[in-house]
């Protein structure tokens, strides 16, 4: 499962996805929006085609180098308030060293490498919004 | 030849628009689009050095030659850093 979305995300529905019979664990990652001072909620804006396919080719690359069985992404686009998860991540593998290897390595690249962007919202928000730079991100 | 050239972010807040098309001779590369772009928008002059590049959805390098129809993205840096 891949999926760039505006919904909440369905945690439960992403750790289904990569269940397997041979597989015996199952690794999950949520990245949630953590409160800041004058922080009411993260607006994420993505370049949704470049953003799915870099996805599907990091689960891909995932499977090769982890040897992991299956792997779900799912990130939510638009406002995010502080407390929901922004990013989430499954990855089953027949044992837990490359489950959780394979799940670390994977939210690395999604954040090297995916096509998304984020900016904060407040009360004290200009219309603009304010952006963060990367030296100084507010979630994950 | 025509391309259209995406924005995104605080590039998009610069020029002020989601998407430009652009006309440029035959073979030019992305290298020399980008250049003529930061020229007719000299607030993204500052953004050039940390500026990613895609062409059809990938990520490119400046010396790639254009074909006319290409969707060329103009990049900030992802939320994580890319540098």
């Amino acid at each position: 499962m891949i999926r760039i979305q505006r919904s909440p995300i369905d945690v439960e529905a992403v750790i289904d996805s990569v269940r397997r019979d041979d597989a015996g664990a199952i690794a999950m990652f949520l990245g949630t929006v953590r409160a800041e001072p004058d922080v009411d909620a993260l607006d994420y804006e993505v370049y949704k085609p470049m953003a799915i396919r870099t996805l599907a080719d990091l689960v891909d690359v995932a499977k090769a180098k982890f040897g992991v069985i299956a792997m779900s992404i799912v990130h939510r686009v638009g406002r995010v308030s502080v407390g929901s998860d922004s990013v989430a991540i499954a990855c089953a593998a027949v044992h837990r060293a490359e489950a959780f290897s394979a799940c670390a390595w994977a939210m690395d690249e999604v954040k090297r490498v995916v096509p998304i962007w984020k900016q904060e919202t407040g009360p004290r928000t200009p219309r603009a919004g304010r952006r963060r730079s990367s030296a100084r991100r507010k979630t994950r | 030849m025509r391309v259209q050239v995406k924005l995104f972010a605080s590039y998009r807040e610069i020029v002020g628009v989601r998407q430009l098309a652009w006309t440029l001779k035959d073979g030019e590369t992305l290298g020399a689009l980008v250049d003529a772009v930061v020229d007719a928008y000299p607030r993204l002059r500052g953004h050039r050095d940390t500026m990613f590049l895609a062409v059809n959805r990938a990520y490119a390098q400046p010396d790639v030659a254009l074909r006319d129809g290409d969707e060329v993205a103009l990049l900030p840096p992802v939320s994580g850093g890319l540098e």
